[in-house]
């Protein structure tokens, strides 16, 4: 009897030991990270692009420094088509199939508002690197970080911006009908209702191409400004079809949609785009970190690009912080892991990254809302200009806000 | 012409308009209904009173009903036309009362603007459809790979005039384009499609569905690979002169400058998209020559009424097939290589405009080619109507895709054979011969 119990501890510990080792296996080298971009339609595929090729350069960046627990990393991409049901399965595909111990990138709100429930129940942590939708980390969800700003705070720069208009009475928001575009558009309205300026808002489809009908409609509204809060060529298409009616970049203030910051695109897609305003997030590439110089010279010489896009920073940023958090954890475990990267201090392309509040302090004991939970709070937020034709985005003027000024803006048709 | 209410989130009196709109649904359902138990029971045709007795209804509420009731008069093309614009202006008036502050009601430049705007890109649409259903005519198959000639054909153009001949005319370039789609087309057709027409395969029009789905892929994904994800455009083909008429005029008729055409000094009109329009009206007058006037496009039509025949005749319809697939991919990457120029041209810019033709092919009638035009100016010309007329300004834009659609949902249920569509529209399936 205790022979056969012996054999049937042994036996026990040997399959106890034979699933460890598995798990161990699991983990191996290398260790796998996911990567979420939009490659396809409907998603803003030059974005998706960028931030591919951003996280590309993060995994031979860390794997050259050595890996993360003595292993190389992969990056595991994934194509979300910046649809929420896209992202769902391919979080599940992520985790379930690739086996990701982590997973950054992400570039469509919507994506993010989707996938995160998924990653969060089956313990895996993302930081998201360009969704803005402020829901993300408002749910306070323990696995789920972002480095990216918050949708209700580029919404405050939008409109506080306007409201620095002479004499504005009325604007135009153009949006996406998407979880970024329709909190965005609704907060930029609410702020400059709060300036005592009248805004209308227009929402169109993700992808939209034809603005003709919309612009005439834009034009009996004879605003003082238009805000494009749409990603992507719908972005080109809106505003080059403005200015071809004679409401473009040219006639009125007009701030135009963030992938006018791959410059070399938007001039080839807007002849006519010169004095359209652009919101970048992070510092001017005059004041980049050491670790952001580099970063754009390898981004750069890698995509033949004039500029390095801020999203591109930031999904590099993303797979940077989880490589070193799990180095910091000391294993591939998910809540080590969250514990890393709540305590972390990373010097990344866009700054020191870390985050204030979440399980060690909730965002509540400094009174602030739930949406700072695993929130980066250092985002900087500028609105640029191109003042000349043809101008890159890098050397284009900062305007915005006072803290980064490096030119006043040109108001048009004032 | 100032709006007299900017960007208002509701019509005004709303019970006005939707009174009017629950009036004219009930008596056009009433009419459908009745008018059909009628004509049958006369023993008369029934294959346009479905369409003709919901527009009397509609129109004309009983009055309609009973005159059509009473008389069963044939239901030729000219009493549903009638009948049918009697409703539109039915309900253009509804909404006129109902939101009199509209811009559509108030502002005649922006009404003009809007028309000519879905009139344009109607025209454009109706041209892309045409190739569609020039295809569905002679093979029998919908060709699920309209969209991506449609991107080959801008993209051809911008390859052509931008990075392989660089300041070449954009004219070689546009002909290039449609050249080498023709190609493409033919090569698929021979190579894919053949099967089709042996008797080898065993659900032709499923295989055939399938077989261009692949193209479709495959070239997409191809171009996404060749070329990447970064949205391109061409500079406008054309520069339009320095033009008044009458010159000196303080409101000219027709005013142009580079990149736009304006009318009566209200109605602007993007050079692009004028040029594009243009020339899908001469080319489609070049393809009516050829379909009426040559030997080639007799066959042509020959074949899509009836293969055995025109086989007998002398007519090889697996030629035929051949020809009408390439043409037909021909016709989508023309509207790709004219509209280049207005729009962003990426991989996947052919998913929305290959959806809509399919839209307007089933609303003109699946094989029709007049019923692709008409019904892609009257898409054109919906979506222009709801983009602009509808109150709220968030819901206007959004929705254009739907318009297109409760067009073809009524259609459906009032004429399932579309507007101008044939009963039997080509059932062989590209075989025979």
């Amino acid at each position: 009897m205790k022979t056969s119990t012996l054999r049937r501890h042994l036996m026990l510990s040997a399959a106890a030991f034979a699933l460890g080792a598995g798990a161990a296996n699991a983990q191996d080298c290398p260790i796998k990270i996911g990567g979420l971009a939009p490659l396809s339609a409907p998603g803003t595929v030059v974005g998706g692009e960028a931030m591919r090729d951003a996280m590309m350069i993060a995994e031979a960046d860390i794997n050259a420094a050595g890996g993360v627990l003595g292993c190389d990393i992969e990056v595991v991409i994934a194509d979300t088509e910046g649809l929420p049901e896209r992202a769902i399965a391919v979080m599940e595909r992520l985790i379930t199939q690739d086996g990701v111990v982590a997973v950054g990138g992400g570039y469509h709100s919507s994506v993010g508002v989707a996938s995160k429930d998924v990653a969060d129940a089956r313990g895996i942590p993302v930081v998201f690197a360009e969704t803005w939708n402020d829901t993300i980390t408002g749910d306070k969800q323990k696995h789920i970080f972002r480095i990216a700003p918050l949708s209700s705070w580029t919404s405050n720069v939008n409109w506080q911006f306007a409201l620095t208009l002479p004499g504005i009475e009325k604007v135009v928001i153009l949006t996406e009908n998407t979880d970024y575009g329709i909190p965005a558009s609704q907060e930029t309205a609410k702020g400059l209702e709060s300036g005592g300026v009248a805004s209308t808002i227009f929402s169109v489809d993700i992808g939209t191409q034809d603005y003709a009908g919309i612009v005439e409609r834009i034009k009996a509204e004879d605003p003082d400004m238009i805000i494009t809060l749409v990603t992507g060529e719908a972005a080109f298409n809106f505003t080059q079809q403005a200015a071809d009616a004679g409401i473009g970049p040219m006639d009125l203030p007009f701030q135009t949609g963030q992938d006018a910051l791959e410059s070399g695109t938007y001039w080839t897609n807007v002849p006519d785009g010169q004095y359209a305003f652009v919101q970048r997030i992070g510092v001017p590439e005059s004041q980049f970190t050491e670790k952001g110089r580099a970063f754009a010279a390898v981004y750069k010489e890698k995509t033949g690009k004039s500029d390095v896009e801020s999203y591109a920073m930031e999904a590099y940023d993303s797979i940077a912080v989880l490589a070193q958090a799990i180095n910091e954890a000391g294993t591939t475990d998910g809540s080590s892991i969250v514990t890393a990267l709540e305590n972390i201090s990373h010097e990344g392309t866009l700054g020191r990254i870390y985050f204030d509040y979440g399980l060690k302090r909730d965002p509540s004991e400094d009174g602030k809302g739930d949406e700072w939970w695993h929130q980066w709070p250092d985002p900087a937020i500028t609105i640029i200009q191109f003042q000349e034709e043809g101008q890159a985005s890098s050397e284009a003027a900062i305007v915005y806000p006072e803290a980064y000024k490096t030119a006043e803006p040109i108001w048009v048709n004032q | 012409m100032h709006p007299k209410r900017n960007g208002g989130p509701s019509v005004q009196t709303p019970e006005i308009f939707w009174g009017v709109i629950l009036w004219m649904t009930v008596w056009g359902v009433l009419g459908s209904v009745l008018l059909r138990r009628r004509y049958f029971s006369r023993d008369l045709d029934t294959s346009n009173v479905n369409f003709a007795g919901a527009m009397a209804g509609a129109a004309l509420g009983p009055i309609g009903v009973a005159v059509l009731w009473a008389r069963t008069p044939k239901l030729s093309g000219r009493i549903t036309t009638f009948l049918g614009l009697t409703a539109v202006v039915l309900i253009a008036a509804a909404f006129s009362f109902a939101d009199p502050e509209n811009n559509c009601v108030a502002n005649g430049a922006f009404r003009a603007s809007q028309f000519t705007n879905g009139l344009i890109i109607g025209i454009i649409y109706g041209f892309m459809a045409l190739g569609l259903t020039l295809i569905f005519s002679i093979l029998g198959v919908v060709s699920f790979a309209h969209g991506e000639f449609y991107m080959i054909g801008g993209m051809l153009v911008y390859y052509i005039t931008v990075v392989w001949f660089p300041g070449v005319n954009p004219l070689l370039g546009v002909m290039g384009a449609c050249c080498l789609a023709f190609c493409i087309g033919a090569l698929f057709e021979r190579a894919m499609l053949t099967p089709m027409y042996t008797g080898k395969i065993d659900r032709p029009v499923e295989y055939g569905i399938l077989a261009t789905f692949g193209l479709a892929f495959t070239l997409q994904y191809f171009v996404q690979a060749l070329h990447g994800a970064s949205p391109v455009k061409v500079q406008r083909y054309i520069d339009f002169p320095r033009w008044e008429f009458p010159a000196g005029a303080e409101s000219p008729l027709i005013e142009t400058r580079r990149g736009n055409l304006t009318l009566f000094d209200t109605v602007s009109i993007s050079n692009p998209r004028f040029i594009a329009a243009v020339t899908c009206i001469l080319v489609l007058l070049a393809l009516l020559y050829l379909l009426h006037r040559t030997w080639t496009g007799k066959a042509l039509r020959a074949v899509s009424q009836d293969r055995e025949a025109a086989a007998i005749a002398g007519i090889d319809p697996n030629r035929m097939n051949m020809l009408a697939f390439a043409l037909g991919g021909m016709i989508a990457a023309l509207a790709g290589a004219l509209l280049v120029q207005a729009f962003s041209w990426l991989p996947q810019v052919g998913a929305i405009p290959a959806m809509r033709s399919f839209v307007i092919v089933v609303l003109g009638g699946l094989g029709s080619l007049p019923g692709a035009f008409i019904g892609g100016i009257l898409v054109g010309l919906v979506e222009a109507a709801g983009t602009g007329c509808i109150p709220d300004a968030q819901k206007a834009a959004s929705y254009i895709p739907a318009y297109g659609m409760i067009v073809l949902t009524l259609t459906l249920l009032l004429r399932p054979t579309g507007l101008f569509g044939r009963r039997f529209a080509s059932g062989a399936h590209g075989q025979g011969g």
